[in-house]
């Protein structure tokens, strides 16, 4: 129980998909304008992880290992999880409008999202179980919902800082993403 | 030989998730409104979101619902945008 809290820590703040892996940066770059959107993003992100990690580990370890062809995982992992983004949107436009409308242009960007295959390749790496995969993939995109929020939380507030005009936009969210990467950095050492 | 394996692994993946999409597309598949796609096709389709919706299609609604204006999208060419005003205004005329 003990490994399993400290991996959930270690997943969600230690090792942080965006700010220490630098996996998944153009969403946190590109969808963290407005704090609703980046909420929509984090949402979908961690419903799309969750499931394809499982999907993947399950067809890893029964299907690949089982046949010793595991040098197929990316080229399969990329098409499990391309399939399974387009199944999710073609249902969630049937069963829930508005969810789809609000994460519109965001779902089908996660089929090229490089958290979700960096995260279904890791939990093959790290040579996890099944209770291990699924706490690592949940803990994993909760951090990027958390550091998604934070980040389109301080975008608001720049919007009215008095910035210098070249710094607008873009480069500042640069600089304090490097700072924010810093700060998490700093959460190396703990466990 | 043993280059088959691999090879009818990955078709048989291919075609099973290829069928599933098919089976999930047949059974929820919903209408929408043909203009949409039509405003679609007349924005630059670059998803960059400089409007301040979250793609394209969002932007494509919002004009069709009075919310937007086509000098909203940044890279919107000035003859494409005049294109797209002037089927807009058929468009609320035909609504009204």
């Amino acid at each position: 129980m003990n490994d399993l809290i400290s991996l959930a820590f270690s997943a969600f703040i230690i090792e942080n998909i965006i700010l220490t892996q630098f996996l998944g940066i153009c969403p946190f770059l590109g969808v963290s304008k407005k704090k609703s959107s980046a909420l929509g993003m984090g949402m979908a992100v961690i419903f799309v992880i969750i499931m394809s990690s499982t999907i993947t580990w399950v067809l890893y370890q029964y299907v690949l290992v089982t046949l010793k062809i595991e040098y197929l995982r990316t080229i399969i992992f990329i098409l499990v999880i391309a399939a399974l983004v387009q199944m999710v949107e073609i249902f969630l436009k049937k069963i829930s409008p508005a969810l789809y409308k609000a994460l519109g242009i965001y779902l089908p960007l996660i089929t090229t999202n490089c958290a979700v295959l960096g995260v279904a390749i890791l939990n093959i790496n790290n040579g996890y179980n099944f209770i291990e995969m699924l706490v690592y993939s949940t803990f994993i995109s909760l951090g990027f919902l958390f550091v998604m929020y934070i980040f389109a939380m301080i975008r608001e507030k720049l919007d009215y800082a008095p910035i210098p005009k070249a710094f607008r936009g873009t480069p500042i969210a640069l600089i304090v993403a490097a700072l924010l990467a810093m700060i998490f950095a700093r959460f190396g050492g703990i466990i | 030989m043993n280059i088959l394996i691999p090879a009818a692994v990955l078709a048989g993946i291919g075609f099973v998730l290829g069928f599933l999409i098919f089976i999930v597309e047949k059974y929820f598949h919903v209408e929408e409104d043909p203009h949409l796609d039509e405003v679609v096709e007349l924005l630059p389709r670059y998803n960059c979101g400089a409007c301040g919706f979250p793609g394209c299609k969002e932007m494509a609604a919002a004009l069709l619902g009075k919310q937007s204006k086509p000098a909203q999208c940044g890279p919107l060419k000035k003859e494409a945008a005049e294109e797209l005003q002037k089927y807009l205004d058929e468009y609320y005329k035909s609504k009204q």
